[in-house]
Protein backbone atom coordinates (compact mmCIF):
# COMPACT_ATOMS: atom_id res chain seq x y z
CA UNK A 1 0.00 0.00 0.00
CA UNK A 2 2.64 2.44 1.04
CA UNK A 3 4.62 1.76 -2.12
CA UNK A 4 1.65 1.78 -4.48
CA UNK A 5 0.14 5.11 -3.44
CA UNK A 6 3.03 7.33 -4.58
CA UNK A 7 3.22 5.37 -7.83
CA UNK A 8 -0.46 6.04 -8.47
CA UNK A 9 0.01 9.68 -7.60
CA UNK A 10 2.84 9.98 -10.13
CA UNK A 11 0.73 8.22 -12.75
CA UNK A 12 -2.14 10.57 -12.04
CA UNK A 13 0.09 13.64 -12.30
CA UNK A 14 1.58 12.38 -15.55
CA UNK A 15 -1.74 11.73 -17.17
CA UNK A 16 -3.06 15.07 -15.96
CA UNK A 17 0.06 16.73 -17.34
CA UNK A 18 -0.36 15.12 -20.76
CA UNK A 19 -4.00 16.11 -20.96
CA UNK A 20 -3.21 19.70 -20.02
CA UNK A 21 -0.37 20.11 -22.50
CA UNK A 22 -2.55 19.12 -25.41
CA UNK A 23 -5.64 21.09 -24.49
CA UNK A 24 -6.47 24.63 -25.57
CA UNK A 25 -4.75 27.22 -23.41
CA UNK A 26 -2.21 24.78 -22.00
CA UNK A 27 0.23 24.26 -24.82
CA UNK A 28 3.82 25.06 -23.84
CA UNK A 29 5.97 27.13 -26.19
CA UNK A 30 8.51 24.98 -27.99
CA UNK A 31 12.09 26.30 -27.76
CA UNK A 32 12.42 26.64 -31.51
CA UNK A 33 10.14 26.53 -34.53
CA UNK A 34 7.29 24.02 -34.42
CA UNK A 35 8.00 21.28 -36.90
CA UNK A 36 4.98 19.10 -36.20
CA UNK A 37 1.60 19.27 -37.91
CA UNK A 38 0.60 22.88 -38.50
CA UNK A 39 -3.01 22.29 -37.54
CA UNK A 40 -3.48 21.98 -33.79
CA UNK A 41 -3.74 23.81 -30.48
CA UNK A 42 -1.12 26.51 -30.12
CA UNK A 43 0.56 28.20 -27.13
CA UNK A 44 -0.94 31.38 -25.69
CA UNK A 45 2.26 33.29 -26.34
CA UNK A 46 5.26 33.47 -28.62
CA UNK A 47 8.53 34.77 -27.20
CA UNK A 48 9.59 38.03 -28.83
CA UNK A 49 6.12 38.88 -30.14
CA UNK A 50 2.99 40.52 -28.77
CA UNK A 51 -0.25 38.57 -29.06
CA UNK A 52 -3.14 40.65 -30.43
CA UNK A 53 -6.85 39.92 -30.54
CA UNK A 54 -9.20 41.33 -33.16
CA UNK A 55 -9.81 44.62 -31.34
CA UNK A 56 -6.07 45.14 -30.81
CA UNK A 57 -5.33 44.32 -34.46
CA UNK A 58 -7.96 46.81 -35.57
CA UNK A 59 -6.25 49.52 -33.51
CA UNK A 60 -2.81 48.45 -34.68
CA UNK A 61 -3.86 48.64 -38.33
CA UNK A 62 -5.27 52.12 -37.79
CA UNK A 63 -2.34 53.45 -35.74
CA UNK A 64 0.78 51.80 -37.10
CA UNK A 65 -0.04 50.58 -40.60
CA UNK A 66 1.77 47.31 -39.96
CA UNK A 67 2.92 44.86 -42.57
CA UNK A 68 0.31 42.08 -42.45
CA UNK A 69 1.62 38.63 -43.29
CA UNK A 70 -0.93 35.91 -44.01
CA UNK A 71 0.79 32.51 -44.01
CA UNK A 72 -2.29 30.35 -44.67
CA UNK A 73 -1.69 27.43 -47.03
CA UNK A 74 -3.14 27.50 -50.52
CA UNK A 75 -6.11 25.22 -51.21
CA UNK A 76 -4.93 21.91 -52.57
CA UNK A 77 -6.74 20.69 -55.65
CA UNK A 78 -8.18 17.25 -54.91
CA UNK A 79 -7.06 14.40 -57.17
CA UNK A 80 -9.25 13.11 -59.97
CA UNK A 81 -11.40 16.19 -60.41
CA UNK A 82 -13.17 15.92 -63.78
CA UNK A 83 -11.74 18.29 -66.37
CA UNK A 84 -15.14 19.93 -66.67
CA UNK A 85 -15.45 20.66 -62.93
CA UNK A 86 -14.65 24.20 -61.86
CA UNK A 87 -11.52 24.53 -59.67
CA UNK A 88 -11.37 28.19 -58.74
CA UNK A 89 -9.73 28.84 -55.36
CA UNK A 90 -10.20 32.27 -53.88
CA UNK A 91 -8.18 33.43 -50.90
CA UNK A 92 -9.76 35.97 -48.58
CA UNK A 93 -7.67 37.83 -46.07
CA UNK A 94 -7.41 40.96 -43.97
CA UNK A 95 -7.44 43.86 -46.45
CA UNK A 96 -3.90 44.93 -47.27
CA UNK A 97 -2.32 41.65 -46.21
CA UNK A 98 0.53 40.02 -48.10
CA UNK A 99 -0.31 36.36 -48.60
CA UNK A 100 2.76 34.14 -48.37
CA UNK A 101 1.35 30.62 -48.61
CA UNK A 102 3.46 28.10 -46.75
CA UNK A 103 5.56 30.78 -44.98
CA UNK A 104 4.51 29.33 -41.63
CA UNK A 105 6.54 26.19 -42.15
CA UNK A 106 8.81 25.24 -39.26
CA UNK A 107 11.42 23.84 -41.64
CA UNK A 108 15.10 24.38 -40.86
CA UNK A 109 15.81 24.51 -44.61
CA UNK A 110 18.33 27.31 -45.36
CA UNK A 111 16.81 28.27 -48.73
CA UNK A 112 13.44 28.72 -47.07
CA UNK A 113 14.92 30.79 -44.24
CA UNK A 114 16.78 33.03 -46.68
CA UNK A 115 13.73 33.52 -48.90
CA UNK A 116 11.62 34.42 -45.87
CA UNK A 117 14.21 36.83 -44.54
CA UNK A 118 14.62 38.58 -47.92
CA UNK A 119 10.93 38.96 -48.60
CA UNK A 120 10.27 40.38 -45.14
CA UNK A 121 13.22 42.77 -45.51
CA UNK A 122 11.64 44.01 -48.78
CA UNK A 123 8.23 44.41 -47.22
CA UNK A 124 9.51 46.34 -44.22
CA UNK A 125 11.96 48.39 -46.26
CA UNK A 126 14.72 46.97 -44.07
CA UNK A 127 13.26 48.67 -41.00
CA UNK A 128 13.56 46.24 -38.09
CA UNK A 129 11.31 48.40 -35.94
CA UNK A 130 8.44 48.27 -38.46
CA UNK A 131 5.29 46.73 -36.97
CA UNK A 132 4.59 43.35 -38.53
CA UNK A 133 1.70 40.97 -37.90
CA UNK A 134 1.65 37.22 -38.60
CA UNK A 135 -1.66 35.36 -38.93
CA UNK A 136 -3.43 32.50 -40.67
CA UNK A 137 -6.30 30.49 -39.17
CA UNK A 138 -7.25 29.69 -35.58
CA UNK A 139 -5.38 26.71 -34.15
CA UNK A 140 -2.66 26.98 -36.74
CA UNK A 141 1.02 26.82 -35.91
CA UNK A 142 1.92 28.51 -39.18
CA UNK A 143 1.46 32.04 -37.89
CA UNK A 144 3.11 31.10 -34.59
CA UNK A 145 6.17 29.93 -36.53
CA UNK A 146 6.18 33.06 -38.68
CA UNK A 147 6.07 35.30 -35.59
CA UNK A 148 8.85 33.22 -34.03
CA UNK A 149 10.98 33.56 -37.17
CA UNK A 150 10.40 37.31 -37.32
CA UNK A 151 11.46 37.75 -33.69
CA UNK A 152 14.52 35.58 -34.42
CA UNK A 153 15.43 37.84 -37.34
CA UNK A 154 15.60 40.78 -34.95
CA UNK A 155 12.29 42.49 -35.74
CA UNK A 156 11.29 44.36 -32.61
CA UNK A 157 7.59 45.04 -33.24
CA UNK A 158 6.28 41.58 -34.06
CA UNK A 159 2.62 40.79 -33.45
CA UNK A 160 0.89 37.43 -33.57
CA UNK A 161 -2.84 37.34 -34.37
CA UNK A 162 -3.87 33.76 -33.53
CA UNK A 163 -7.59 34.33 -34.14
CA UNK A 164 -6.82 34.59 -37.84
CA UNK A 165 -9.05 35.25 -40.80
CA UNK A 166 -12.04 33.39 -39.35
CA UNK A 167 -12.34 35.81 -36.45
CA UNK A 168 -11.46 38.85 -38.51
CA UNK A 169 -14.26 38.21 -40.99
CA UNK A 170 -16.82 37.94 -38.20
CA UNK A 171 -16.55 41.68 -37.68
CA UNK A 172 -14.82 43.10 -40.76
CA UNK A 173 -14.73 43.10 -44.49
CA UNK A 174 -12.21 40.84 -46.13
CA UNK A 175 -10.32 41.18 -49.38
CA UNK A 176 -9.45 38.67 -52.05
CA UNK A 177 -5.67 38.46 -52.25
CA UNK A 178 -3.42 36.70 -54.70
CA UNK A 179 -0.41 34.80 -53.41
CA UNK A 180 2.59 37.12 -53.17
CA UNK A 181 4.36 36.54 -56.49
CA UNK A 182 7.86 37.25 -55.23
CA UNK A 183 7.37 34.79 -52.39
CA UNK A 184 5.94 32.04 -54.57
CA UNK A 185 8.72 32.59 -57.14
CA UNK A 186 11.36 32.16 -54.43
CA UNK A 187 9.56 29.06 -53.16
CA UNK A 188 9.03 27.43 -56.55
CA UNK A 189 11.81 24.98 -55.76
CA UNK A 190 9.31 23.11 -53.63
CA UNK A 191 9.62 24.85 -50.26
CA UNK A 192 5.89 25.12 -49.75
CA UNK A 193 4.30 22.78 -47.28
CA UNK B 1 -33.03 47.51 -66.41
CA UNK B 2 -32.11 45.09 -63.69
CA UNK B 3 -29.01 43.91 -65.55
CA UNK B 4 -27.85 47.41 -66.40
CA UNK B 5 -28.16 48.37 -62.77
CA UNK B 6 -26.02 45.45 -61.71
CA UNK B 7 -23.25 46.20 -64.18
CA UNK B 8 -22.96 49.80 -63.07
CA UNK B 9 -22.75 48.71 -59.43
CA UNK B 10 -19.86 46.43 -60.34
CA UNK B 11 -18.12 49.20 -62.27
CA UNK B 12 -18.51 51.58 -59.34
CA UNK B 13 -17.18 48.90 -57.02
CA UNK B 14 -13.98 48.55 -59.02
CA UNK B 15 -13.34 52.28 -58.73
CA UNK B 16 -13.90 52.23 -54.99
CA UNK B 17 -11.76 49.17 -54.35
CA UNK B 18 -8.73 50.66 -56.07
CA UNK B 19 -7.88 52.43 -52.81
CA UNK B 20 -4.86 51.00 -51.02
CA UNK B 21 -6.43 49.45 -47.93
CA UNK B 22 -10.21 49.79 -48.24
CA UNK B 23 -11.08 46.81 -50.32
CA UNK B 24 -14.70 46.88 -51.30
CA UNK B 25 -15.94 43.54 -50.09
CA UNK B 26 -19.26 43.81 -51.90
CA UNK B 27 -17.84 44.59 -55.32
CA UNK B 28 -15.26 41.83 -55.00
CA UNK B 29 -17.99 39.36 -54.21
CA UNK B 30 -19.95 40.50 -57.25
CA UNK B 31 -16.85 40.27 -59.42
CA UNK B 32 -16.24 36.75 -58.16
CA UNK B 33 -19.76 35.72 -59.09
CA UNK B 34 -19.36 37.31 -62.54
CA UNK B 35 -16.23 35.19 -63.08
CA UNK B 36 -18.00 32.01 -62.02
CA UNK B 37 -21.04 32.90 -64.11
CA UNK B 38 -18.86 33.40 -67.17
CA UNK B 39 -17.08 30.07 -66.65
CA UNK B 40 -20.39 28.26 -66.35
CA UNK B 41 -22.61 30.08 -68.81
CA UNK B 42 -20.30 32.03 -71.09
CA UNK B 43 -21.98 35.08 -72.52
CA UNK B 44 -25.50 33.92 -71.67
CA UNK B 45 -27.47 36.35 -69.56
CA UNK B 46 -28.53 35.21 -66.10
CA UNK B 47 -31.64 37.02 -64.94
CA UNK B 48 -32.87 37.72 -61.47
CA UNK B 49 -34.98 34.76 -60.45
CA UNK B 50 -36.43 36.08 -57.21
CA UNK B 51 -40.03 34.97 -57.03
CA UNK B 52 -39.30 31.85 -59.07
CA UNK B 53 -36.35 30.41 -57.18
CA UNK B 54 -36.04 30.58 -53.41
CA UNK B 55 -32.95 29.56 -51.50
CA UNK B 56 -33.38 28.71 -47.87
CA UNK B 57 -29.95 28.83 -46.22
CA UNK B 58 -28.93 29.79 -42.70
CA UNK B 59 -27.58 33.34 -42.26
CA UNK B 60 -25.05 31.88 -39.84
CA UNK B 61 -24.25 28.17 -39.76
CA UNK B 62 -22.92 26.58 -36.59
CA UNK B 63 -21.50 23.59 -38.39
CA UNK B 64 -19.82 24.72 -41.59
CA UNK B 65 -19.31 21.15 -42.74
CA UNK B 66 -23.04 20.49 -42.71
CA UNK B 67 -24.85 23.56 -43.96
CA UNK B 68 -28.43 22.84 -45.04
CA UNK B 69 -29.54 24.28 -48.37
CA UNK B 70 -33.18 24.23 -49.41
CA UNK B 71 -34.11 25.20 -52.96
CA UNK B 72 -37.68 25.73 -54.07
CA UNK B 73 -38.69 26.37 -57.65
CA UNK B 74 -41.97 27.61 -58.97
CA UNK B 75 -41.25 28.06 -62.67
CA UNK B 76 -44.19 27.95 -65.08
CA UNK B 77 -42.17 25.97 -67.61
CA UNK B 78 -40.12 22.83 -66.96
CA UNK B 79 -36.72 23.22 -65.31
CA UNK B 80 -33.90 21.63 -67.29
CA UNK B 81 -31.10 21.96 -64.78
CA UNK B 82 -30.11 23.53 -61.51
CA UNK B 83 -26.79 24.78 -60.13
CA UNK B 84 -25.93 25.29 -56.46
CA UNK B 85 -22.81 27.43 -56.24
CA UNK B 86 -20.85 28.26 -53.07
CA UNK B 87 -18.98 31.25 -54.51
CA UNK B 88 -15.94 31.24 -52.26
CA UNK B 89 -15.40 27.51 -52.04
CA UNK B 90 -12.36 26.42 -54.07
CA UNK B 91 -14.62 24.13 -56.13
CA UNK B 92 -17.65 26.44 -56.20
CA UNK B 93 -20.18 24.22 -57.96
CA UNK B 94 -21.54 22.10 -55.13
CA UNK B 95 -24.26 20.58 -57.26
CA UNK B 96 -25.41 20.55 -60.85
CA UNK B 97 -28.68 18.70 -61.35
CA UNK B 98 -29.94 17.79 -64.80
CA UNK B 99 -33.57 16.81 -64.54
CA UNK B 100 -35.25 14.06 -66.50
CA UNK B 101 -38.91 13.44 -67.40
CA UNK B 102 -39.68 11.81 -64.02
CA UNK B 103 -38.37 14.78 -62.04
CA UNK B 104 -40.47 17.13 -60.02
CA UNK B 105 -37.98 19.88 -59.23
CA UNK B 106 -40.19 21.91 -56.91
CA UNK B 107 -37.98 21.34 -53.92
CA UNK B 108 -34.46 20.03 -53.40
CA UNK B 109 -32.63 19.91 -50.11
CA UNK B 110 -29.05 18.96 -49.45
CA UNK B 111 -26.17 19.70 -47.09
CA UNK B 112 -22.91 21.29 -48.13
CA UNK B 113 -19.55 22.45 -46.82
CA UNK B 114 -18.85 26.15 -46.62
CA UNK B 115 -15.21 27.25 -46.45
CA UNK B 116 -15.56 30.93 -45.63
CA UNK B 117 -18.22 33.66 -45.43
CA UNK B 118 -19.65 33.56 -48.90
CA UNK B 119 -22.48 34.24 -51.27
CA UNK B 120 -24.40 31.16 -52.32
CA UNK B 121 -26.08 31.21 -55.72
CA UNK B 122 -28.73 29.04 -57.24
CA UNK B 123 -29.20 29.14 -61.00
CA UNK B 124 -32.09 27.38 -62.70
CA UNK B 125 -32.06 26.72 -66.42
CA UNK B 126 -35.55 26.52 -67.87
CA UNK B 127 -36.65 24.46 -70.86
CA UNK B 128 -36.36 27.44 -73.23
CA UNK B 129 -32.79 28.16 -72.05
CA UNK B 130 -33.68 31.04 -69.74
CA UNK B 131 -31.28 31.27 -66.79
CA UNK B 132 -32.60 32.54 -63.47
CA UNK B 133 -30.59 33.17 -60.33
CA UNK B 134 -31.00 33.95 -56.68
CA UNK B 135 -28.43 34.53 -53.94
CA UNK B 136 -27.92 34.43 -50.16
CA UNK B 137 -24.97 35.40 -47.98
CA UNK B 138 -23.96 32.66 -45.56
CA UNK B 139 -21.71 33.15 -42.56
CA UNK B 140 -19.91 29.89 -41.95
CA UNK B 141 -16.26 28.98 -42.11
CA UNK B 142 -13.88 26.09 -41.94
CA UNK B 143 -16.28 23.55 -43.42
CA UNK B 144 -13.74 22.33 -45.91
CA UNK B 145 -11.10 21.48 -43.32
CA UNK B 146 -13.41 20.22 -40.59
CA UNK B 147 -12.31 16.73 -39.61
CA UNK B 148 -14.91 14.02 -39.21
CA UNK B 149 -13.78 13.23 -35.66
CA UNK B 150 -13.12 9.55 -36.26
CA UNK B 151 -10.54 7.39 -37.99
CA UNK B 152 -10.58 7.27 -41.78
CA UNK B 153 -11.40 3.57 -41.65
CA UNK B 154 -14.37 4.26 -39.44
CA UNK B 155 -15.51 7.10 -41.71
CA UNK B 156 -15.32 4.81 -44.73
CA UNK B 157 -17.19 1.94 -43.11
CA UNK B 158 -20.16 0.92 -45.19
CA UNK B 159 -19.17 3.33 -47.96
CA UNK B 160 -21.73 3.29 -50.73
CA UNK B 161 -24.59 2.01 -48.60
CA UNK B 162 -27.81 3.78 -49.47
CA UNK B 163 -31.27 4.25 -48.12
CA UNK B 164 -34.27 5.76 -49.80
CA UNK B 165 -37.29 6.91 -47.86
CA UNK B 166 -40.60 7.90 -49.38
CA UNK B 167 -43.10 10.25 -47.84
CA UNK B 168 -46.17 8.06 -48.05
CA UNK B 169 -47.38 5.88 -50.89
CA UNK B 170 -47.10 6.81 -54.53
CA UNK B 171 -49.91 7.34 -56.96
CA UNK B 172 -48.89 7.24 -60.64
CA UNK B 173 -48.42 10.73 -62.10
CA UNK B 174 -48.66 12.38 -58.67
CA UNK B 175 -45.38 13.71 -57.20
CA UNK B 176 -43.80 11.86 -54.30
CA UNK B 177 -41.22 13.26 -51.88
CA UNK B 178 -38.18 11.09 -51.39
CA UNK B 179 -35.04 11.22 -49.26
CA UNK B 180 -31.83 9.64 -50.46
CA UNK B 181 -29.11 8.89 -47.91
CA UNK B 182 -25.68 7.76 -49.08
CA UNK B 183 -22.95 6.63 -46.72
CA UNK B 184 -19.71 8.19 -47.96
CA UNK B 185 -17.13 10.31 -46.11
CA UNK B 186 -16.69 12.57 -49.15
CA UNK B 187 -13.11 13.36 -48.12
CA UNK B 188 -12.01 16.57 -49.80
CA UNK B 189 -8.27 16.27 -49.21
CA UNK B 190 -8.25 19.28 -46.86
CA UNK B 191 -9.25 17.47 -43.69
CA UNK B 192 -6.60 16.45 -41.22
CA UNK B 193 -6.95 13.14 -39.47
CA UNK B 194 -6.87 14.01 -35.78
CA UNK B 195 -5.06 10.80 -34.87
CA UNK B 196 -2.35 10.58 -37.53
CA UNK B 197 -2.12 14.35 -38.11
CA UNK B 198 -1.92 13.62 -41.83
CA UNK B 199 -4.27 14.93 -44.49
CA UNK B 200 -6.80 12.32 -45.48
CA UNK B 201 -6.54 11.79 -49.25
CA UNK B 202 -9.44 13.16 -51.24
CA UNK B 203 -12.17 10.69 -52.09
CA UNK B 204 -15.49 12.17 -52.99
CA UNK B 205 -18.74 11.50 -54.79
CA UNK B 206 -18.80 12.76 -58.36
CA UNK B 207 -22.16 11.67 -59.72
CA UNK B 208 -25.51 10.51 -58.39
CA UNK B 209 -28.09 9.36 -60.93
CA UNK B 210 -31.68 8.58 -59.98
CA UNK B 211 -34.21 6.93 -62.31
CA UNK B 212 -37.74 5.72 -61.93
CA UNK B 213 -37.89 2.66 -64.13
CA UNK B 214 -36.75 3.78 -67.59
CA UNK B 215 -37.38 7.46 -66.77
CA UNK B 216 -34.62 9.69 -65.46
CA UNK B 217 -35.34 11.69 -62.31
CA UNK B 218 -32.02 13.52 -62.22
CA UNK B 219 -28.30 13.30 -62.89
CA UNK B 220 -26.31 15.10 -60.22
CA UNK B 221 -22.73 16.20 -60.74
CA UNK B 222 -21.16 17.07 -57.42
CA UNK B 223 -17.81 17.09 -55.66
CA UNK B 224 -15.92 18.15 -52.56
CA UNK B 225 -18.45 20.78 -51.45
CA UNK B 226 -21.00 18.06 -50.74
CA UNK B 227 -21.19 17.20 -47.03
CA UNK B 228 -20.08 13.78 -45.87
CA UNK B 229 -22.81 11.14 -45.71
CA UNK B 230 -24.98 13.17 -48.07
CA UNK B 231 -28.73 13.39 -47.62
CA UNK B 232 -30.73 14.66 -50.59
CA UNK B 233 -34.42 15.42 -50.51
CA UNK B 234 -36.14 15.52 -53.87
CA UNK B 235 -39.46 14.73 -55.51
CA UNK B 236 -40.36 12.69 -58.55
CA UNK B 237 -43.41 11.64 -60.48
CA UNK B 238 -43.68 7.85 -60.40
CA UNK B 239 -44.43 6.08 -63.65
CA UNK B 240 -46.21 3.27 -61.87
CA UNK B 241 -43.48 0.74 -62.64
CA UNK B 242 -42.48 1.00 -59.01
CA UNK B 243 -38.66 0.79 -59.15
CA UNK B 244 -36.40 3.66 -58.16
CA UNK B 245 -32.76 3.14 -59.08
CA UNK B 246 -29.83 5.10 -57.68
CA UNK B 247 -26.29 5.03 -59.13
CA UNK B 248 -23.39 6.65 -57.30
CA UNK B 249 -19.79 7.03 -58.50
CA UNK B 250 -16.85 8.53 -56.65
CA UNK B 251 -13.44 9.95 -57.52
CA UNK B 252 -11.79 6.54 -57.14
CA UNK B 253 -14.16 5.21 -59.79
CA UNK B 254 -16.10 3.15 -57.31
CA UNK B 255 -19.68 2.57 -58.34
CA UNK B 256 -22.62 1.65 -56.18
CA UNK B 257 -26.22 1.14 -57.14
CA UNK B 258 -29.43 0.38 -55.40
CA UNK B 259 -32.91 -0.33 -56.64
CA UNK B 260 -35.80 0.11 -54.28
CA UNK B 261 -39.49 -0.55 -54.77
CA UNK B 262 -41.63 2.56 -54.75
CA UNK B 263 -44.50 1.87 -52.36
CA UNK B 264 -47.66 2.30 -54.41
CA UNK B 265 -51.23 2.66 -53.32
CA UNK B 266 -53.08 -0.56 -54.01
CA UNK B 267 -56.19 0.00 -56.12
Amino acid sequence: MIRIAPFLAVLFLMSAGVARADSPGHVPEPAGLWQGALHGYTPNTVAGAVVVDTAALEKLVADKKPVLIDVASADKKPENMPATALWFPNHRSVPGAVWMPGAGSGTSDKTFATAFERRIADLTGGDKTKAIVAFCHPECWGSWNAAKRLAGLGYTAVYWYPEGMERWQAAHETAVVKADSEWTASMSGGGER
Amino acid sequence: MKILGKVSVVALGILVSSGPLRADDQSEREARWKDIETSLFGARVVQNGDGVIALDAPVRADDASLVPMGITLSAKQPVKSLYLVIDDNPAPVAAHYTFGPAADPREIKMRVRVNTYTNVHVVAELADGTLLETEKFVKASGGCSAPMGMSDEEAMKGMGEMRVKFAGDATPSKPVDATLMVRHPNFNGMQMNQLTRMYTPARYIQTIAVSDGPQKVFDLETGISLASNPVINFAFVPTGKGQLKVDVTDSENSHWEKTVPVPTLSN
